[in-house]
């Protein structure tokens, strides 16, 4: 009765044993490429220059053999750089979220830029409460306020740089007018010394009339001759 | 603690034992070089600071020394204008304007705009009347990136030099642009009737040349 016959079974146990095993390779393959796939994801932002000066800076400071120490004023500047960097990655992910909102329900963009995304901002949520925490063991009560002066210090400097960047056009443009200036001049006085000649045909000549004449204190044909010479 | 593990390169720091600025070796990237400029010259103007510790305050209230010496010099100013020396009015309005400029980062940024739009758009003034329409044009356009709205004389004198440059393109652009943010400012309206009817001719003008050409 229990006279099996185990030779008969051996092909059917053989099977289950290749199908679980396979099974098995499969999923740790997978999940092992899965894991390093996640893990080699580039992440959001580049490293944090600010946060390493910061870093290094306490690490001076805590090296015991150094002659000159680090100043606490250096240090306070540093965290203070590492807020207003933390500031303009907060206004890039706030504004990056929405349209990567957008983009992810319509299928435009893929699912490893949403993980991305969404380790970048436990990184800066993170990144937020630390640099917290160091202004208060650096000055008590500094947490309140630093990221209010970050604040400030990100808007002015985007502020100066565009107001720079607009005050550096002006000796290009002052060039640019003066030659303009002169064609302009050189064109009217032809216009001017032409127009008896033809008569009746007034080419526009008021119009540009009234570029030199606003251009310059000269009006009549004599005196712009007098400051030719 | 653990949770957030620290890893991270020691940069190539070092102090300078006299003046205690943050240096790195010539050969460190430009990033580095520039983020210790800014870390340096920020050093600087927390040194200045004169509360202890010395950390920056909050943004409110502002020290109101600076302000006043400002409104000093945009007044200056103002009676240079008036009294018809447009020039030395355009190097007190300078002088204003490198001293908002140079107000701490921490300091609002909404009274620099403030302040420097007044400057801007006063030294566009001062410009204008001397006809250096190029500096005029540029020096309001500062003044309305300091402020977009509530500018409508920035917004009028830069289209105004552009006009007197000949830029008529650029003029209907901008006056155009001027109106949309600052609604139906009677100055501007006039202004751009103006750039329209100045475009219209010359329009007309090259058509005329061009059919005379033909002829």
């Amino acid at each position: 009765m229990f006279d099996i016959d185990w030779w008969s079974l051996a092909l059917p146990f053989g099977y289950i044993f290749v199908l679980g095993s396979s099974l098995y390779v499969f999923s740790t393959i997978y999940r092992k490429r899965k894991a390093a796939e996640s893990a080699n994801l580039a992440p959001w932002f580049p490293p944090h220059l600010q946060k390493e000066v910061y870093s290094t800076l306490l690490e001076l400071d805590a090296d015991k053999d150094r002659k000159t120490k680090v100043p606490e004023t250096v240090v306070r500047a540093a965290l203070l750089r590492r807020a207003v960097e933390d500031i303009a990655r907060i206004i890039q992910v706030r504004q990056a979220k929405q349209a990567l909102n957008t983009l992810l329900q319509r299928g435009s963009v893929g699912e490893d830029l949403n993980q991305r995304f969404q380790r970048a901002e436990k990184e800066i949520e993170e990144e937020l409460k630390d640099v917290v925490m160091e202004a208060n063991a650096l000055a008590p009560g500094w947490g309140q306020t630093i990221f209010q002066s970050a604040n400030e210090i990100a808007a002015n400097t985007m502020l100066r740089s565009r107001l720079d960047e607009i005050q550096n056009k002006a000796a290009a443009e002052k060039e640019w007018w003066e030659k303009r200036r002169e064609a302009i001049q050189s064109e009217f006085m032809k216009e001017l010394e032409e127009e008896p000649a033809k008569g009746g045909l007034k080419i526009g000549s008021d119009d540009d009339a009234v570029l030199v004449d606003s251009g310059t204190p000269v009006t009549t044909p004599s005196k712009k001759k007098k400051g030719k010479k | 603690m653990a949770a957030t593990e620290e890893y991270f390169d020691l940069l190539p720091l070092d102090l300078d034992p006299q003046t205690k600025a943050v240096q790195a070796p010539a050969n460190a990237s430009k990033a580095l070089h520039a983020e210790l400029a800014a870390l340096n010259s920020l050093h600087r103007s927390i040194l200045t600071l004169e509360n202890t510790p010395q950390i920056p305050p909050p943004p409110i209230p502002v020290n109101p020394k600076r302000s006043a010496n400002i409104t000093k010099l945009k007044d200056s100013g103002n009676d240079l204008y008036r009294k018809g020396k447009h020039a030395e009015a355009v190097k007190m309005y300078l002088l204003g304007i490198e001293m908002a400029l140079k107000r701490p980062l921490w300091e609002p940024q909404g009274l620099v705009r403030e302040e420097v739009a007044q400057l801007f758009a006063n030294r566009a003034q001062a410009h204008m009347a001397l006809q250096n329409w190029a500096e005029g044009a540029v020096d309001a356009e500062a003044s309305v990136e300091a402020k977009r709205a509530g500018n409508a004389k920035a917004w009028w004198r830069r289209g105004k030099c552009l006009l007197e440059m000949g830029r008529l393109d650029e003029a209907r652009d901008w006056v155009g642009h001027g109106l949309e943010m600052e609604g139906e400012e009677a100055e501007l309206l006039a202004l751009q009737h103006e750039v329209l009817a100045r475009l219209d001719k010359k329009n007309r003008h090259e058509e005329a040349k061009a059919l005379s050409e033909k002829a």
